[in-house]
């Protein structure tokens, strides 16, 4: 061939490659690319499906009306009914200022925009939809109001949920702020220094105090050859650093049993040396510590130190839920509800169901295992030391008359001075209906004496009108 | 002749169910509001088509298809344009029914006036001559001064000069025997592009800048015997290039939101980012036509067309129309490969690399693969003057395609 063809024939290869190139761009960029940057708030088109949308209606476990969307002349208008009530839970959709909560979740779902696949996009043209679906929650409202009511003027959260189910019945976090005023208190909500858009139940990260003993008993009981007894003087010197227990009091000669009810530290930290870094470590990830929650919600991952090295004092710190733990409330809460669920941790939801506008159930969340917690052995056991401690022990402010109530307290020391007040527990003991985690964030006061009576007062109201 | 009539009837009536088709998109569109003039641009379109694709197989014997792949282009440019803007759709169908008339006509003057290759001087002056004429009576728009209106008609006079371009490439290689005995006459190109190009820098045309620079590194590198003369064409490029970072603020604006536009998405960034909103909005399949939004791509109908068909007609038809400008490219090269001469498949060369280089820069620009510079998508973009030049160069791209005999040198070389 002539040099001058073989030259043309070059210059046709580099062409063509760049066309091919073209199109190889385009489908990786629609392939992996594209759905980002449809998401883009710049994007005018997420709008024009919001305003041609009668976004769905959100609901409570009995069919109580949370949120809902109406036309008005063209617009359409969002209303939040209860305005502070659920602002950590549904959350907003604003044009705006964007979306939070399950607004942002469930955005798609709540405007029955199909996902993006061949045959829904043939839908979507023949038949745009023009309302949204409905999201039926487990929150009860009764229940959430009563949780607020109770939390109320305090910093902090409480949340209570099915621990045999997931179903999140409660969560309120305070501060909160106005779903249904955002525009007119943002520039208040964003500079408050208590940061009110934040969730603390499922956001906030707190030393877990005294609740973190809970894990350090399986931790002991999983422990061959420990020796359970001890005798307690009011402080202890461990490598170096000396514990002290509450208001430094000795609790005398003490068992497992009798060392959780009464939340000594000097019993736990000195035992921990022998349970050591490795089982605690176990223990706390089947509880769900340094693994990620799946939620309906964003939630923070739990830390305990398994893979720093620690020493001796920073162990014995962290056996009593001090030092390098730390912990979300959520996470608390799924502690207990393990414990309550004979060792088995469920996944926590909120969304129950998501129903068109014509009623067909779309969705129906249904109960799963996240991990295993301990042996139903184990949790026997460890149900039963929670019982005493609310008999007999720092969780009396948390007894009920006639329910058998199983709890542990906690009272947790930070960095602002001001201990944080915990309490995680669940009734009834026997069969457990409800778990609770309450956090009262730098309380300053013990969890048992102002932690557990919030617990009880749920409890007794919830086993009273939710129907289960 | 009879035989390929036959074998040629089948593509076209094939052509005729996809503007069939095509057009019934229009229809359902607008089904509960159809105008006259949907009417009239569906049947004008359908008959102008066929018809011309019809004549063309009675008058030349050349290739076959790439008239037949220029007119599905149209067919889509149309469609969209029209969704767009009913009245610039009716108005570019009249672009298109002016161009297929030029395309004859360009045809016809070729084929049977002699003499093209020697006329280089001629190009070369008319070339300058319309850069005189831009600056002295140009006006501005889109920021680039490349325009000029007489009565009423705007005019990109840049347009008509690539092709000019094209002619001085060829009757320069064509003839090197003449300027054989001219010491560095091949320097003397080298100047004569780069100031078109300067000149063009200065208009801010910096779409149609490339689009010069790349028809001549192409040529240059397939005819240049003095293969040093490459590599410095190459290296003055990038030291202009960075020359123009440097001094022109426009050219640090492509650069830096082609690198990345997100943080100037409310000013530099806007047209870009508006333009991968609405490809990432298509899909594979488009919304369909009617339910995307144009309307918030800016240029929409001309430099941004691709990324509004993308978005109502999906990634597959942007896929289609790459594929199509890749076989209109193919073709035009073995048209240059089979064409034996030399003046005539120097520019058949030339005109499937602007036809490909001018389709990759404008795609490749709104995907955000190169740096954004405004140019028409040949034959799909709205336009007059671009929409003329194009049908043009495929009329000497048909002419290039029929057997022309060997080079026609010896009743020039009598004279």
């Amino acid at each position: 061939m002539k040099l001058e063809n073989k030259r043309i024939i070059s210059v046709l290869i580099v062409f063509c490659l760049s066309f091919i190139g073209l199109v190889g761009y385009m489908s990786y960029f629609q392939v992996f690319r594209a759905e980002k940057i449809k998401q883009n708030s710049y994007n005018k088109r997420l709008w024009i499906n919001e305003e041609n949308i009668v976004r769905g209606s959100i609901l409570d476990r009995n069919g109580t009306v949370l949120a809902y969307s109406e036309k008005q002349g063209d617009e359409i208008k969002r209303y939040y009914k209860y305005g502070r009530l659920y602002s950590h839970i549904i959350g907003y959709s604003y044009r705006e200022y964007g979306k939070a909560g399950l607004e942002l979740t469930y955005n798609s779902q709540l405007l029955n925009i199909n996902e993006n696949s061949a045959i829904n996009e043939i839908i979507n043209i023949v038949a745009p939809s023009t309302v949204g679906n409905n999201l039926e929650l487990t929150i009860d409202h009764g229940l959430q109001e009563k949780t607020r009511n109770l939390l109320k003027g305090k910093k902090g959260t409480v949340i209570s949920m099915n621990p045999k189910t997931g179903e999140i019945y409660s969560m309120v976090s305070l501060p909160d702020f106005d779903s249904s005023r955002l525009k007119e208190d943002w520039n208040e909500i964003a500079e408050d220094p208590n940061s009110p858009f934040l969730n603390r139940a499922i956001q906030g990260l707190y030393p877990p105090g005294s609740t973190f003993k809970l894990i350090t008993t399986i931790g002991a009981l999983n422990t061959s050859n420990l020796d359970l007894e001890y005798d307690c003087v009011g402080s202890v010197n461990v490598h170096g650093y000396t514990f002290t227990d509450y208001q430094g009091k000795g609790h005398g000669h003490l068992n497992l049993k009798s060392a959780l009810v009464n939340s000594c530290n000097t019993y736990f930290t000195s035992k921990s040396t022998e349970i050591g870094r490795d089982t605690l470590g176990r223990v706390a990830e089947g509880f769900m510590f340094n693994n990620k929650i799946p939620f309906d919600l964003p939630v923070k991952t739990s830390s305990f130190p398994v893979n720093e090295n620690i020493d001796k004092t920073g162990l014995a710190a962290a056996s009593i839920g001090q030092g390098k733990v730390l912990a979300t409330p959520l996470n608390m809460l799924l502690v207990a509800s393990g414990i309550a669920n004979d060792g088995e941790v469920v996944q926590p939801y909120l969304v129950k169901n998501i129903v068109s506008k014509d009623g067909k159930m779309l969705k129906t969340t249904r109960t799963e295992t996240l991990s295993r917690g301990t042996s139903s052995i184990m949790a026997d056991k460890v149900k039963d030391m929670m019982i005493d401690v609310i008999k007999y022990g720092t969780g009396k402010n948390g007894s009920i008359k006639n329910v058998q109530v199983a709890g542990k307290t906690g009272t947790a020391e930070n960095a602002s001075g001001n201990s944080h007040a915990w309490f995680v527990g669940f009734a009834p003991a026997d069969d457990p209906k409800i778990a609770v985690t309450v956090l009262l964030e730098e309380e300053g006061s013990s969890g048992g004496r102002s932690a557990a009576p919030i617990a009880r007062d749920l409890i007794i109201y919830a086993l009273n009108n939710i129907k289960f | 002749m009879i035989k390929k009539g036959a074998k040629s009837r089948q593509p076209r009536n094939l052509l005729f169910l996809f503007e069939v088709l095509s057009l019934s998109l229009l229809f359902l569109y607008q089904w509960d509001s159809l105008e006259k003039s949907t009417y009239i641009t569906a049947i004008g379109l359908v008959l102008i088509i066929y018809l011309s694709n019809f004549l063309l197989l009675k008058i030349s014997d050349g290739d076959q298809y790439i008239f037949l792949i220029v007119t599905m282009l149209l067919s889509i440019g149309l469609i969209m344009i029209y969704r767009i803007d009913e009245g610039l759709g009716v108005k570019q169908l009249l672009w298109i029914s002016i161009g297929i008339l030029t395309f004859y006509l360009t045809y016809f003057v070729l084929r049977y006036i002699k003499g093209w290759r020697n006329w280089g001087i001629l190009y070369l002056g008319l070339s300058y001559l319309l850069f005189l004429f831009t600056f002295v009576l140009g006006s501005r728009i889109k920021g680039a001064k490349n325009w000029i209106k007489i009565g009423g008609i705007s005019f990109q006079p840049a347009e008509i000069t690539k092709l000019l371009l094209i002619f001085i490439i060829a009757s320069f290689y064509s003839n090197k025997e003449k300027y054989k005995d001219i010491k560095y006459s091949n320097y003397y190109l080298v100047g004569i592009v780069y100031s078109f190009i300067a000149l063009l820098f200065l208009q801010k045309d910096l779409g149609m800048a490339v689009l010069f620079y790349v028809i001549f590194l192409a040529l240059q590198y397939i005819y240049e015997e003095d293969r040093k003369l490459i590599f410095l064409n190459i290296g003055l490029f990038l030291a202009g290039g960075l020359l123009g970072y440097v001094v022109f603020d426009h050219v640090k604006v492509r650069f830096v939101t082609w690198l990345n536009p997100w943080p100037y998405i409310d000013n530099k960034g806007y047209q870009i980012i508006q333009s991968l909103f609405a490809i990432a909005e298509g899909g594979f399949f488009g919304t369909g036509l009617g339910l995307g939004y144009p309307y918030f791509i800016p240029h929409a109908d001309t430099d941004f067309i691709f990324s509004a068909i993308c978005e109502e007609m999906g990634l597959f038809t942007g896929i289609g129309i790459i594929m199509l400008f890749l076989i209109l490219v193919y073709r035009g090269f073995k048209i240059a490969l089979r064409q034996k001469n030399k003046f005539y498949k120097i520019l058949a060369l030339g005109i499937s690399v602007l036809f490909g280089i001018q389709s990759i820069v404008i795609i490749g620009g709104v995907l955000k693969v190169i740096p954004l510079t405004g140019i028409t998508l040949p034959f799909v973009s709205y336009g007059g003057s671009s929409m003329l030049s194009n049908f043009i160069a495929l009329g000497v791209l048909q002419v290039a395609s029929e057997d022309l005999g060997l080079e026609d040198e010896h009743y020039e070389i009598g004279e």
